[in-house]
Order: structure tokens, then C-alpha cells, then sequence
């Protein structure tokens, strides 16, 4: 019966959404897609592209994401606003980066309608309120509980990475790296913002999300600028010192161009090994459902990655004009394919202890999850695990659940981090909660302890 | 020269109309012009590869696909709606032209959606270009059972 139910009202979803597209979208496997080989279909180019986000519902009382075998999650925070990205201080108190997507620019065509009223379906979890500001959580006597939440820096322009170095916290608004104040232990944050560099902004700011990480050494910043576009439909002048990630003196403001060709390119991380800069990348849309993979890379300087122009090395996108052979020519292919439209928004290296063995050096990826597709695709943390500052091996999936057994989203993950305990935390912007992964024997577990 | 005369008795009447004028014809004129900007406009992206003529190109399809459903509402009001309309031949080759006009425009529309060279060339604009091509034809039509057989003319 309750199947019954089901496939009618997944029948009457196909029906109303792709009555001309066709239910099927005759995707493959998306684990063929996964690793540094993704198996990459021919270009289909459609009347109407698939489209399937997952309806909201939102986490009910109790209810958790699933974790691995040897993991539990519990929820750190909740009845947020947004939150997309996480930074852990050093003396343990968490940043919670909330944000909402700018103010859109005027609408250039009929298309921008309907994809506004498509995304209003699934990005936020309810109305949310005050937003663009950042959330601190300190847990004072360590039980895993942190204490109230309390706004440490609020009236942001739709900020997404933080960097600290020494005492300046630079917050990477849409617009602008702004830096702050900051001593070791402070709640919140007064003093006003010094603009550092301005960045590409409005009035067109189609991938918004600007990702930040401080070199080692502390000397530069390194921040990450999504395209203006899926695919220069605005015009190759909207795209002036985008789809890049930007190297910025520290002292000075100044930036350059790092590498380029990295359509959206987010959770800017050094792998610890290597040391070598890396990012997760989301690759354009309506090509197919099984193209492109998204994917992660260690970012060489001066590297062209390929958009537009060309995908995973030499594969032409023929929605390009003009087209530039000199640069196809020397696009990389990147090193590790996520699947398609999976979305990956967060990465972080895991430095901890606290997580079991097989954890340690890897990395995990946040994947916010398709759109483009009809069987949606990622919707979850997965771990890819590495060896000699390389990826090695199949990614596995971590923290599921994010989706019910309706494939309605409870919740979708997007910036993660490691806390000093060496707990995995992640950004539910949809659920409006950070989740906390920890050791499923480590510590005692706060229901417990009650 | 030789006219066709037809005396107002004869006249067929149409019947969407406002004040005996005929809302068929006060609307036709949209869509056509919207259908012949737009194959300009495709051609013009078509030799620049600027986006901004494709962007016209998707809002004059779009108001010509919307006027031409509403201009083909009102015809097929004044076909129904009268024998005497349908008793002239060449009501059928015109609205089925039109039709075709229409069909064409609706997936030259979705064409238009996608994301910048591929949203014209080479089907769109191949689709612009029949569409035009289709218009002088079921124009003349229409002009036929107008300006030769008095349809929707009070006097």
C-alpha cells in the first residue's frame, strides 16, 4: 500500500515535471563516475533539461542523519539560519557562517523566472530570518554540548569562508575580504571591517559563495570565485577574475589570478601531506544527467582547468563561442571525479584523532546534492580516503540520511570542519543545524550521561 | 482590373469581436512581427556571439508564442462560431499553417532556453527561419478571405 502510494505520487511528479523530457533520463551508474577515470557519456542537449530537487520537509523532532559503522552524529546546533560554512578557532569555539544568496540581479531572460521559482523549492528550510552573520558556539566544559549561542559578527554580506591568521580574522563576504579583530577567546566582534580586497561581486553574482584559506605561512590568501553563469550566458565580461581562485597579499590586498578554468570552486584546503592547495569544483549543468562530474583537485599554479571552454581536459562544450583552442590545449584534467551534479561544497582534510583509523589523512567532501538529474545524486558526506598526498581509493559514503526514503530532503550538507576535539562537524543549510561526527566509542555521549 | 464583388449581405461575420471590430486581426500583427525580430536577432547573435541578441531573441519567441496562442483563440472563435467562415477554403491551409507557426515557435522557445551558443545555433535559428518562412503564406491567406471575401468587413 504505502509502496503503492509511493510510485503514484513519483509517477505524478514525472508527470507534471517532465511531461515533455520523459521520466527516464537514462543516466548510468553515478559510482562510474567517481575516482580519477569518471566514464564520461556524449553530450545530450535537451528541450527541457531534467530537473528533480528534493521537497524540503526538514528533520523531525529526534530525527539524525546516518552515519558509517563506528561513527554517531549528534546535533550541535540548531534553529539556525543558513549556515554553509564552519571554522573552528583555536581554542576550540566554532564560527558558524550563515548566509543567504544576494540579491539577485535584473532578470536578462524568460529562463531566470522559471529557475528563480524552481530554486525557491529547495534552498531554504522555511522562511529564515536574520541571516549574513556569523554564530559562535563555545562548549565551556567540554561535554559536546556547546552553551548558548550567541552572534559573534552580524550585518555580513552573504559572507562564506573565514581565515584567521595571528590576530586578523578575515571574513570573505561576496563582495569584499574584510578583516576584523580578533584576540583568542572573544565572543563577538564590534570593531568595523577593513576591506582588504574587493572581490567580484553584484549586480550579477550568479555562484556567490566566496571560499577562504590562509598559505601555511600566513602570507597570502587564497580565496575561490564561482562563475557568473552555468555555462558565459551572460557574457564573457560577467566573468572578469572568476570561475579562479585568487592568490591575495595578506599585507597589501593585492590579488592575481592562481588558477583558472575552476567553474565554482569551493572548500579551499591544504592537504596535510603535500601540503598542496586543493578545492572541490561544481562543474556546469544541462548536458546531460551524467555530465559533468563534479570533482576535487589540488590546484597548481597557474593551472587552467577547462571552463568553459572544455571539461575534464579536451572534452569541448560546443555552448561556447568563441571558442579558444590555445587554452583547451593546456587544460588539466582534474585528479578525482565526485559523480555528477552532486554539488560538493565543503572539503575538509581530516587532521584529528578522534574518528576512527581509516579516517586519518583523508578527506571529506560535503555534496549539497543534484538538481539537474532525476535520481538525485549526492545529498551526503562521503570520504575519500588518501595516501602520499593522493587520493586513494573509492569514496565512501559517511553521513547519509539527508534525504528520506520519499527522497524528500530532511537536511543538506554543505561546509564541514574539524573541531578541536576532532569531531567532523557539518553545515545542514536546508535542516538549519550543525552536525557534530564523532567516534561512535569516544567520550560519553550526552544522552547517556543524563 | 477585375474584383471580386461580395455584397455585405454575403459578408461573413466574425464572431470574437468588439464593437463589429474583429479581435483576430487587431492581434495577428504581434506574433508576426515578434517571430521576424527574432530571426533578426538570431541571426545577428548568430554573427556576433553576443549574447544580449539571443536574449531578445528568447523574450520576442516567448510574447509572440503568447499573442500568437491568444490571436489563434480569437480565429478559431471566428471559425466555429460561423458557417459561412468555414465555407471559404482558404480558412484551412491558413489556420493550419498557423498552427504549424505555433508549434514551431512553442519548442523554438525551450530551444531558447538553454545556455548560450546552442540556445541558437544551429537549431534555433533553422527553427526561426522556417517559422518566418511559413507567415507570408498564411498572411496571404488571411489577407485572401479579408480583402477578397469580405470575412469580419461590416461594410
Amino acid at each position: 500500500m504505502r509502496t503503492h502510494r509511493y510510485w503514484l505520487r513519483a509517477g505524478l511528479v514525472c508527470a507534471s515535471l517532465l511531461l515533455l523530457a520523459g521520466c527516464d533520463d537514462g543516466s548510468g551508474d553515478p559510482r562510474a563516475q567517481i575516482g580519477p577515470n569518471p566514464k564520461l557519456p556524449e553530450i545530450r542537449q535537451f528541450l527541457l533539461p531534467p530537473i528533480h530537487i528534493a521537497r524540503v520537509v526538514g528533520w523531525q523532532k529526534g530525527e539524525t542523519p546516518k552515519v558509517a559503522q563506528g561513527l554517531k552524529i549528534e546535533p550541535l546546533a540548531t534553529g539556525l539560519q543558513h549556515p554553509r560554512s564552519l571554522y573552528t578557532l583555536p581554542n576550540g569555539d566554532v564560527l558558524v557562517v550563515e548566509s543567504k544568496a544576494p540579491k539577485a540581479a535584473a532578470i536578462k531572460r524568460p529562463k531566470e523566472i522559471v529557475m528563480g521559482y524552481v530554486e525557491s523549492w529547495a534552498t531554504s528550510g522555511g522562511s529564515t530570518g536574520e541571516s549574513n552573520r556569523i554564530t559562535l558556539l563555545r562548549d565551556t566544559n567540554g561535554d559536546g554540548i556547546p552553551d548558548t549561542p550567541s552572534v559573534f559578527l552580524d550585518h555580513l554580506n552573504s559572507p562564506f569562508g573565514v581565515a584567521l591568521v595571528g590576530n586578523d580574522l578575515y571574513v570573505a563576504n561576496t563582495d569584499a575580504i574584510v578583516r576584523y579583530p580578533y584576540k583568542e577567546g572573544d565572543t563577538k566582534i564590534t570593531a568595523p571591517g577593513e576591506t582588504l580586497t574587493p572581490l567580484p561581486g553584484g549586480p550579477i553574482d550568479h555562484h556567490w559563495t566566496k571560499s577562504l584559506v590562509a598559505s601555511p605561512d600566513g602570507n597570502l590568501l587564497y580565496v575561490g570565485v564561482g562563475s557568473n553563469s552555468n555555462i558565459t550566458e551572460n557574457g564573457m565580461e560577467a566573468e572578469h577574475n572568476r570561475a579562479a581562485i585568487l592568490e591575495v597579499d595578506r599585507a597589501t590586498g593585492r590579488f592575481r589570478i592562481f588558477a583558472s578554468g575552476l567553474r565554482n570552486p569551493n572548500g579551499l584546503s591544504f592537504e596535510p601531506q603535500s601540503h598542496a592547495l586543493w578545492t572541490v569544483v561544481n562543474e556546469r549543468d544541462e548536458i546531460g544527467p551524467d555530465l559533468v562530474p563534479d570533482y576535487m583537485t589540488s590546484v597548481k599554479d597557474g593551472a587552467f582547468y577547462g571552463w568553459p571552454y572544455s571539461y575534464f581536459g579536451h572534452h569541448l562544450d560546443p555552448r561556447v563561442q568563441p571558442q579558444r583552442p590555445d587554452l583547451v590545449d593546456k587544460a588539466i584534467v582534474p585528479d578525482y571525479a565526485l559523480s555528477s551534479h552532486v554539488a560538493p561544497l565543503g572539503l575538509a582534510f581530516y587532521t584529528g584523532i578522534n574518528l576512527p583509523e581509516q579516517y586519518r589523512g583523508g578527506a571529506f567532501v560535503g555534496e549539497h546534492g543534484s538538481w539537474n538529474r532525476q535520481v538525485l545524486n549526492g545529498y551526503k558526506v562521503v570520504f575519500v580516503p588518501f595516501a602520499n598526498g593522493k587520493p586513494n581509493g573509492m569514496a565512501q559514503d559517511v553521513v547519509t540520511g539527508f534525504l528520506n526514503d520519499n527522497d524528500q530532503a530532511r537536511g543538506r550538507p554543505v561546509g564541514l570542519a574539524v573541531d578541536k576535539a576532532g569531531g567532523l562537524l557539518i553545515a545542514d543549510d536546508v535542516g538549519n543545524t550543525v552536525w557534530r561526527v564523532t567516534s561512535a566509542g569516544s567520550g560519553t555521549s550526552p544522552a547517556a550521561r543524563l | 482590373m477585375r474584383f471580386a464583388v461580395t455584397t455585405y449581405e454575403e459578408r461573413p461575420v466574425a464572431t470574437a469581436r468588439i464593437a463589429t471590430h474583429p479581435i483576430h486581426p487587431m492581434l495577428v500583427p504581434i506574433p508576426i512581427v515578434c517571430f521576424i525580430g527574432a530571426l533578426i536577432t538570431d541571426i545577428t547573435y548568430a554573427v556576433s556571439a553576443e549574447m544580449m541578441w539571443a536574449n531578445f531573441s528568447a523574450w520576442l519567441l516567448l510574447a509572440g508564442l503568447i499573442f500568437g496562442v491568444l490571436a489563434a483563440i480569437a480565429g478559431l472563435i471566428d471559425v466555429l462560431g460561423n458557417r459561412r467562415v468555414r465555407a471559404q477554403w482558404p480558412v484551412w491551409p491558413h489556420l493550419i499553417g498557423n498552427l504549424a507557426v505555433l508549434v514551431l515557435a512553442f519548442f523554438n522557445v525551450l530551444i531558447h532556453t538553454r545556455d548560450a551558443w546552442t540556445s541558437v545555433v544551429p537549431t534555433g535559428l533553422i527553427l526561426s527561419i522556417v517559422t518566418v518562412l511559413i507567415l507570408p503564406v498564411t498572411g496571404w491567406l488571411g489577407w485572401e478571405m479579408v480583402y477578397r471575401r469580405g470575412v469580419g468587413v461590416a461594410r
